[in-house]
């Protein structure tokens, strides 16, 4: 009885190995103006009995997911391969899509598999820190953010607009198309305030080209107020 | 009797056992449960969050499912390329701005674009507490705490 068990459960096992993929994860890395990208998934049935691929759901409109040539069910030792095709919209920096693959009776919310792509897109016009932060009451005194421009051709800051008249700024430019600072005052810190900085430039990548960053007058976090006494 | 009719009679009873109870207590219930102890660093359960509680609710799904049935007075923050990153990020900051805590829901308790929303959220340096829902949109619905959703019904 003991083995007839044990037998049952090894082959249980075996029974719902389905498909071996050797990466789940791929890390693709897309040049600045690249529109699409794509990420290959190679996989081999490593069972004993047949297996389909019953669904593949891309969650996001951005990716499209083929299985190579249409195929849909695996012999035992066959292999096959799910092209994902990325599109790029204006996102900069590190994304993770994820596709969602049903093999067989997997139930509707527990698919067998999720296939990551992890695709990451040069940041060409970047700004450090994102935000300036002022003490409602403090003394409101100047802060800088740094605008890197990280591309093989020259990135002019073209003009700076900001959402608030509660802040003055002043660029400065360090090298010519390729560093400046963007140096910013509150006009006083007595109620709170937020400007949303928009750093226009000459980058000849549309998506590139627009970049924000941010300036609050509020009272400091507990955490930061802790942070701040010696 | 032998092995396989004693197999077969036992067989039997418990089908009609777990019938019977399927029809007089109807189907197994499959409410999410949340384990503070289980939680990573920056999850939180809902029951957690009172319903009056002031934070900022970032909805991280497709944005026909926000509009369809989000929560009242969230905020739309999805990874989807087509739509306005820095139109994002200004609405979330305008509001973060006012009430400095944040957390992020997406479609379900194993979607894991709520963390990298939150993870950007988080790179503006806002200095906004941001948060993961554990359980996304399905525990906010089983709570009646979305457009449309009833839990009495």
């Amino acid at each position: 009885m003991k083995t007839a068990c044990g037998i049952w459960l090894i082959l249980t096992a075996f029974l719902h190995a389905g498909l071996d993929f050797p990466a789940t994860l791929k890390e693709v890395h897309a040049p600045a103006d690249a529109e699409t990208v794509t990420a290959d998934f190679e996989f081999t049935n490593r069972s004993d009995q047949n297996v389909t691929v019953a669904k593949v759901d891309p969650t996001c409109s951005c990716i499209s997911v083929k299985v190579k040539d249409g195929k849909l069910r695996y012999a035992p030792g066959e292999s096959g391969l799910i092209r994902a095709e990325f599109e790029m919209g204006n996102f900069s920096g590190t994304v993770d899509k994820v596709v969602a693959v049903w093999l067989d009776n997997d139930p509707a919310d527990k698919p067998s598999l999720a296939l990551t792509v992890r695709v990451h897109i040069p940041v060409l016009v970047s700004l450090e820190p994102k935000t300036l932060k002022f003490d409602l009451g403090g003394k409101g005194e100047p802060q800088s953010i740094r605008i890197q421009m990280n591309h093989t051709s020259p990135i002019h800051v073209t003009s700076v607009n900001s959402s608030s008249e509660a802040f003055k700024q002043e660029l400065k430019t360090i090298e010519d198309g390729k560093s400046y600072e963007l140096i910013v005052t509150p006009v006083d810190t007595k109620s709170p305030g937020l400007a949303i900085m928009r750093v226009t430039t000459d980058c000849d990548i549309a998506k590139h080209r627009i970049q924000q960053a941010f300036a609050v007058i509020r009272k400091p976090t507990a955490a930061e107020a802790a942070a701040a006494k010696p | 009797m032998n092995p396989l009719g004693q197999l077969a009679v036992i067989s039997g009873i418990a089908l009609a056992a777990a019938g019977g109870t399927y029809l007089v207590k109807g189907p197994p219930e499959r409410l999410l449960r949340c384990d503070p102890a289980s939680l990573k660093p920056d999850e939180l359960c809902l029951e957690s969050i009172p319903a009056e509680a002031d934070v900022v609710w970032v909805d991280a799904r497709p944005r026909a499912d926000w509009e369809k049935n989000g929560v009242l007075g969230s905020v739309l923050w999805n990874l989807d390329p087509t739509e306005d990153m820095q139109a994002f990020e200004a609405e979330t900051a305008m509001r973060v701005a006012v009430t400095p805590r944040v957390i992020v829901y997406c479609g379900d308790e194993n979607c894991g674009v709520s963390r990298q929303v939150a993870e950007r959220i988080r790179g503006l340096d806002l200095g906004a507490e941001v948060f993961v829902l554990h359980g996304g949109w399905r525990a906010l619905s089983e709570a009646g705490r979305v457009r449309g959703s009833n839990p009495d019904s």
